[in-house]
């Protein structure tokens, strides 16, 4: 299965990503609303996106007590909007903060691979997010720490 | 001949037996479901009270689907009495079921005060299909409702009601709301919104009894004060269906005491979901956990266990959310252990709240309150959960959050929780989307 893989030492914190994906998942460029997630670290010097890494666990999916959180044919799991109620239990049973509420549509949404052909990563104009056969994997815990423990050391955190 | 297995209780744990036992065998043991309804989920409910989904919306496993799962069920039939020594169990209409292993997913029942007029016409709980039905033929738009109870149960129905056109008071004989969610300071914020949505809440009130009057209830209080109502919905807690195993000889204390592959203290017995008292993830206490995501993941590991895997369960995480009038709240893990060192970020200007509690260098439990529109209040719910969830030590991050509680996204990745979390599965193998259970559908 192809997985978004991030590089995070790619990263321009540009937000192409951002604007991407909420244009391709609403339709209007409203990065709030956006299921990859670019957070600053080493004090706004570095950047790095997140989203969800399509777990094998499927917390959301499995919790889901509708059967509204299915796996598409490209192995994303997907929320089925007209069997999803809103009751916001995939949202905290997702130990990864990668699944929302949308409170103005009553629904919980995420990323769903955009069908096969992720906006994140083709608008990402540095290859920092590449789609690609891999298993899926902690793509920012090395970075993000090792960013963190520069910044200790110059005595910024 | 095929193992037989019997699955008592028609809930979100049976069913999700039902489904990843045929997730293992693909159809090869024999299945009998004993249910006293037909099968639903109870977490929908408010939705329906609420009209935005159909009836139909609530159940779970439809006859077509228990007729794929080649499920044999006893639908509208309770259990009456389990002989654990002959491993038979007997209906209520005296039909015997003889198992090879068993669940027990009974679930719980709403408990009514013990006062004059509780059960009285106009006088509903609201936690099965039947009693939902009930609040549905009588709630009207400018009608008067009265919230017996303020505790989650209550909250989850709170915006059904009010899109309904009712008028609502909440009556809550303990000091503040949600006692068993959320602290008092963030209490303090909930009813200071509902106040100014127009719901008038009462705290520390008793209700002493329940009249008729003409068509309309009145509800005395101790102190003296009365209210009149169209409707009362008594949300005043659930006790769990153990009743009937009097004399079963399993281990019983709140709930069916379960090991950790969910076994009773009889070795072909298991218990799941609001009747089992299991392993709490955080704190390894023996707890009941009343709450669906227990009664999934409960489900799920005797399913495996009773197709023949050997799966151990480490445990349940206490976990709440609920959202009224565009107010977003949520509880995890051991968020009142007063042993905890807690870090609190709180603006009640802004009915924004976050307290997160720490045990070392683990978080242990944690409560976020947010408006829906704040979207950095809300959506670190998630996670707040993977860090309880995982308990990864956050070593130097912690010191990060004592400054800002609202900075979670850097301690988390940080501290590697992805990497922890992703080897992890409830079942040691992936989960299959619901609907495609086995080798037979």
């Amino acid at each position: 299965m192809n997985v978004l893989k991030i590089l995070p030492e790619k990263c321009t914190g540009c937000l192409r990503c951002e604007l991407a994906c909420s244009y391709v998942q609403t339709g209007r460029f409203e990065p709030a609303r956006s299921v990859i997630r670019v957070s600053p670290y080493e004090s706004l010097t570095s950047y790095a996106p997140y989203t969800c890494p399509q777990c094998a666990e499927g917390w959301c999916m499995t919790a889901c007590p509708v059967g509204a959180i299915a796996i598409s044919p490209v192995g994303a799991k997907v929320v089925l909007d007209d069997q999803c109620v809103g009751c916001k239990l995939c949202t905290i049973a997702c130990p990864y903060g990668t699944i929302f509420y949308n409170s103005d549509t009553g629904k919980a949404f995420k990323c769903d691979l955009c069908g096969g052909a992720p906006a994140c990563a083709e608008a990402c104009p540095t290859a920092a997010i590449v789609y690609e056969e891999a298993e899926t994997a902690d793509w920012l815990g090395g970075f993000a720490a090792e960013r963190a423990a520069q910044l200790q050391a110059v005595g910024g955190g | 001949m095929a193992k037989r297995h019997l699955i008592i209780g028609g809930g979100t744990a049976g069913i999700n037996a039902i489904r990843t036992i045929r997730e293992e065998d693909g159809g090869a043991s024999e299945v009998v479901l004993v249910s006293a309804e037909r099968p639903y989920s109870r977490m929908v409910l408010p939705y329906y009270l609420g009209r935005s989904i159909a009836e139909s919306h609530v159940f779970t496993a439809t006859p077509g689907k228990l007729s794929r799962w080649e499920v044999k069920p006893h639908l509208g039939r309770r259990a009456s009495a389990l002989d654990s020594g002959s491993s038979t169990l007997t209906l209520d209409d005296g039909a015997k079921i003889e198992y090879d292993d068993c669940l027990i997913a009974t679930g719980s029942s709403a408990v009514r005060p013990s006062i004059a007029g509780a059960d009285g016409p106009g006088v509903h709980c609201f936690w099965t299909l039947e009693e939902a039905r009930g609040v549905i033929r009588e709630i009207k738009a400018g009608s008067h409702a009265v919230m017996v109870g303020a505790g989650f149960i209550a909250f989850t129905i709170l915006n059904s009601v009010l899109s309904l056109g009712a008028r609502l008071t909440i009556v809550e004989i303990a000091p503040r709301v949600l006692p068993r969610m959320i602290d008092a300071p963030g209490a303090e914020i909930v009813e200071a919104w509902l106040r100014r949505h127009g719901v008038e809440v009462l705290t520390s009130v008793h209700l002493t009894k329940i009249e008729r009057a003409g068509e309309r209830r009145r509800l005395h209080f101790m102190d003296g004060n009365e209210i009149a109502a169209d409707l009362v919905i008594m949300a005043t807690g659930i006790k769990a269906n153990l009743g009937w195993l009097d004399g079963s000889g399993l281990t019983v204390n709140r709930g069916v005491v379960v090991d950790d592959h969910l076994r009773s203290s009889v070795p072909n017995v298991y218990a799941a979901g609001d009747v089992a008292e299991g392993r709490n993830l955080v704190t390894g206490m023996p707890e009941v956990h009343a709450i669906e995501p227990t009664a999934m993941e409960h489900g799920r590991i005797v399913g495996a266990n009773m197709a023949g895997r050997d799966l151990a369960y480490r445990g349940s995480l206490l976990m709440n959310v609920v959202g009224v009038c565009e107010l977003e709240m949520a509880s995890f893990g051991a968020w009142d252990d007063p042993t905890a060192e807690s870090f609190v970020s709180i603006r009640p200007e802004r009915a924004a709240y976050r307290k997160l509690l720490f045990t070392g260098e683990r978080l242990t439990g944690g409560m976020i309150i947010g408006r829906s529109e704040e979207l950095w209040a809300t959506n670190d719910v998630g996670m707040l959960k993977g860090l309880v969830q995982s308990g990864v030590s956050l070593g130097r991050f912690k010191e990060q959050l004592r400054k800002n509680p609202f900075d979670l996204n850097t301690a988390f990745v940080a501290s590697g929780t992805v990497g922890s979390l992703l080897p992890r599965t409830i079942l040691g193998r992936g989960s299959r989307a619901p609907g495609r259970a086995g080798a037979s559908v």
